[in-house]
């Protein structure tokens, strides 16, 4: 049990650099509300940790098990409707809808993994794409869950913990912050545990896992689950802190490919990539991008160069931002 | 008995790969595995592993029969195996990849990187513990797989060609260390192998496999005198001059 | 629709065929074509039927470059840089072709093909759909026959076979696959410029149908130029049977025969 709470937070295996380079960051995000005003600033920061959030789940299957997943948009989505229509319909407290949205979404990754994971690479990218899409559609076309007119959760005059919802942004940006380093701590005890060594003697070679005694599809299998159910918590967020979804909002294609992207750019399979690559995008998105559409109006040069660094990452260095820090550091 | 194979036929499309093989291996054997390149003999190690399911036939290990199951399920029964080309990443280290292997028996990190160390002492590879598999030169990378197969605790461990690629030396070393695993860990050894300089020293008994079929099974000096055998390999030339 | 669907994945088949890399950009080259179509006939004066043969050599172009300045690179990376390589392009032309026409939905509006209808009994077809159906026919014979039976295709084929040997026997890979994606960036420009006839022009339509051309490779099996042909003309079946019960979820029906399709068959009925 002690050695379970040890794994959880020790981070002593990686050099002091990057320890350090943590705590900078901890204590950065910490103080940050206090320091910065500006209510697009805290709007950004909120976003970024989200997509940080967001980036970790994903990492854990795409990165740690090297299946790239286009599909996680629809397990926030998952989460975010289980928050949305309990507090609509019950008033259920916040904390209550969470685990509940997270074992919807844990279910049903288990239900569609095991035909999903007879394919490899290309193949399985496509059909988690299609599975999210249909599940998109299904919640457009279904009237019980609002269809395309969405779910809206009705506003609480005052700082309200039992359902999450407050006022001010400095709430918001603590609550995320908060659920951002739950599951960087669970990162940090799986990938030493025994499934996250066998997830990664999977990516690494299958068959060699399999001699060495690995059920290598269950293990896939096991991971995407997890993953599901990481990615509901980030959906469940969504729901109180913009207080509407719909399904285009919280279950589109093309957040699935955000989240995807953001983690190999930053640095799939390794702790810090999630976090690099939101730190990248979101300011890019948030900041250059609406410049840029407020003096001409011109949308999507944010994407531009966001879709050119991924090429060139591509090309250059598959293991991102972060594999381009280590070789250096390697040469230094 | 440790090992049996009874008629084991394994068919691709049209091509048969190994029709109609039977051997056993008893406990505690050194068994070379030789034939001319596409005999089958990689075909056979994948079927009674795993990786194949035969068209026909049976396998049994320990009296059970293990037909058809697949790779992982024959690892924890207990039958190893090394890879003649590894595909090599730079994700893990050393130590963590002999790890995966210890993890097949034990649940708990710290049991598993003890074993993982002791496996790793015991081949003299300890200096190579925090090297990525990349790093590496071929003779450790081998030495590697072989660590990583050892420590899932096999009785029985196929070789497939783990002395190729090596020079003289390298190879000399790998002889000791295969005698070593057979005599101080009581595994039983199946070895594929080209390099003569390794099967024949090592193996107590060979069996010899050509387009597919079993040609041949014995003691190495009456293999090596085999008509059949040498026809095989150098064709009827120089069979017939014996 | 059906035909055209199939003529739309046969470029994708064909790099895919050639060398086990999905190009997710395949969407957007359509697109492109679409748009070079729209640009000939507004600006010149010429029907958008002969921009055609513009829209073929612009994708041949785009195919060839891309190779040249990015394909070639992430071949030699794992899987999942080949994956969001192509993703990326994908990604940047379409934000640079928003960026340049912006996001508004454009059609064409005048053209030997645009608009009319013909009426055979009780079924009322789209004049441009026909005539693109038949080209598409037609051009995929072509492609058909030049994979089979000229010298090109053949190295061709022989390349997405085994591009070792291939290469022992002398046959320049690079060139074979630099070919590829540009044959295969053409069909596409040409698919594009026939779809822009009746189909709205923005540049997020190359999602939609790359979904659709994924679905029709991967039932048709990646890399055979027949099993596309009729995977195509299923899809495209489903899909106006499944639109005429229920029209929101016609792609739906699309995806989930998708899934089912690799699911229980994962090399295709046709493929390799």
């Amino acid at each position: 049990m002690w050695q379970v709470i040890k794994d959880i937070f020790s981070f002593r295996d990686y050099h002091r650099f990057e320890r350090i380079g943590l705590l900078i960051f901890i204590v950065i995000i910490l103080i940050f509300p206090l320091i910065v005003e500006q209510a697009y600033s805290r709007i950004v920061m909120i976003k970024f940790l989200l997509f940080a959030l967001f980036g970790i789940g994903w990492n854990l299957i795409g990165g740690y098990g090297g299946q790239v997943d286009l599909g996680q948009a629809k397990n926030v989505g998952f989460g975010a409707y289980a928050t949305a229509l309990m507090m609509v319909w019950w008033n259920t407290p916040f904390w209550i809808t969470v685990p509940i949205g997270m074992i919807i979404a844990a279910f049903e990754s288990f239900g569609v993994a095991y035909p999903m994971f007879r394919l490899k690479g290309h193949y399985f990218a496509i059909a988690t794409l299609c599975v999210a899409l249909v599940w998109k559609e299904l919640f457009i076309f279904w009237d019980w869950t609002g269809g395309a007119r969405g779910v809206e959760i009705p506003v609480k005059a005052t700082a309200d913990f039992v359902h999450m919802q407050f006022p001010s942004n400095i709430y918001y940006h603590y609550f995320v912050f908060f659920l951002f380093i739950t599951q960087l701590l669970f990162m940090n005890w799986f990938r030493k545990s025994k499934l996250g060594y066998q997830l990664q003697a999977v990516r690494d070679n299958e068959e060699a896992a399999a001699s060495l005694g690995i059920n290598v599809t269950w293990t896939k299998v096991k991971t995407y689950t997890i993953t599901g159910g990481l990615g509901g918590v980030g959906g469940s967020f969504l729901a109180v802190y913009y207080l509407y979804i719909d399904p285009d909002l919280v279950m589109p294609l093309d957040l699935s490919i955000l989240i995807a992207m953001t983690v190999l750019v930053g640095g799939a399979g390794s702790m810090w990539g999630p976090i690099i690559g939101a730190a990248i995008l979101i300011p890019l998105d948030m900041y250059l991008g609406a410049w840029l559409a407020l003096i001409g109006g011109r949308y999507g040069i944010d994407f531009m160069v966001y879709s050119l660094i991924i090429m060139i990452i591509a090309a250059r260095e598959p293991k991102g931002i972060w594999g381009i820090i280590e070789r250096v550091k390697g040469r230094g | 008995m440790l090992l049996e194979v009874k008629n084991l036929v394994k068919e691709f499309g049209g091509v048969v790969a190994n029709a109609d093989i039977s051997f056993n291996l008893s406990e505690g054997e050194m068994v070379g595995l030789i034939g001319p390149n596409g005999a089958g003999k990689t075909t056979l190690f994948n079927c009674i592993a795993g990786y194949y399911k035969p068209t026909s036939g049976k396998v049994l290990f320990n009296g059970k029969e293990i037909t058809g199951w697949p790779a992982h399920q024959t690892a924890r029964a207990g039958i190893g195996r090394t890879f003649q080309i590894m595909k090599v990443t730079a994700g893990m280290t050393v130590l963590e990849n002999v790890m995966v292997g210890a993890f097949c028996r034990a649940d708990d990190r710290h049991l598993a990187k003890v074993e993982a160390a002791a496996i790793l002492g015991f081949m003299g590879l300890d200096s190579l513990k925090t090297y990525h598999l990349n790093e590496l030169p071929v003779a450790s990378q081998k030495k590697v797989g072989l660590a990583m197969a050892l420590a899932t605790q096999p009785e029985l461990l196929m070789l497939d060609e783990v002395a190729s690629g090596l020079n003289p030396k390298e190879t000399e070393e790998m002889v000791d260390l295969l005698k070593k695993i057979h005599r101080k860990k009581k595994i039983t050894l199946f070895l594929i192998e080209h390099v003569m300089e390794v099967v024949m020293p090592i193996s107590q008994r060979v069996i010899v496999l050509d387009g597919g079929e079993k040609i041949a099974e014995g003691l190495p000096k009456d293999i090596v005198k085999n008509e059949r055998v040498i026809r095989a390999y150098l064709g009827d030339k120089y069979a017939k001059g014996i | 629709m059906g035909l055209i669907f199939a003529f739309i994945s046969l470029g994708l088949a064909l790099i895919f065929g050639v060398m086990n890399i999905v190009n997710f950009a395949h969407g957007e080259f359509m697109m492109i074509g679409m748009y070079v179509a729209l640009l000939i006939s507004t600006y010149l004066p010429l029907d958008p039927l002969f921009s055609l043969p513009f829209a073929a050599l612009v994708g041949f172009f785009l195919g060839i470059v891309s190779y040249r300045f990015l394909v070639q690179y992430i071949l030699r990376g794992p899987m999942v840089a080949q994956l969001f390589g192509t993703f990326g392009l994908m990604l940047f032309l379409r934000y640079l072709f928003m960026l340049i026409f912006g996001p508004d939905v454009r059609s064409i509006k005048k053209g030997i093909l645009v608009g009319k209808t013909l009426s055979l009994g009780w079924i009322t077809l789209d004049v441009s759909k026909v005539v693109s159906a038949g080209l598409c026919l037609l051009l995929f014979a072509f492609v058909y026959w030049m994979i089979n039976r000229t010298k090109l295709g053949r190295a061709l084929k022989a390349t997405s076979i085994d591009a070792e040997a291939a290469r022992y026997m002398g046959i320049d890979t690079e060139k074979m696959n630099a070919l590829a994606w540009g044959v295969g960036g053409a069909t596409v420009g040409i698919a594009g410029g026939l779809l822009a006839h009746f189909y709205y022009i923005t540049p997020t339509v190359g999602m939609l149908f790359i979904l659709i051309a994924f679905a029709i490779v991967a039932l048709g099996g990646f890399g055979s130029i027949l099993g596309t042909f009729i995977a195509g003309l299923i899809i495209g079946l489903i899909q106006v049977i499944g639109g005429h019960y229920l029209s929101e979820l016609k792609f739906t029906f699309v995806y989930i025969a998708y899934f089912l399709a690799v699911v229980l068959r994962p090399r295709g009925f046709f493929g390799w």
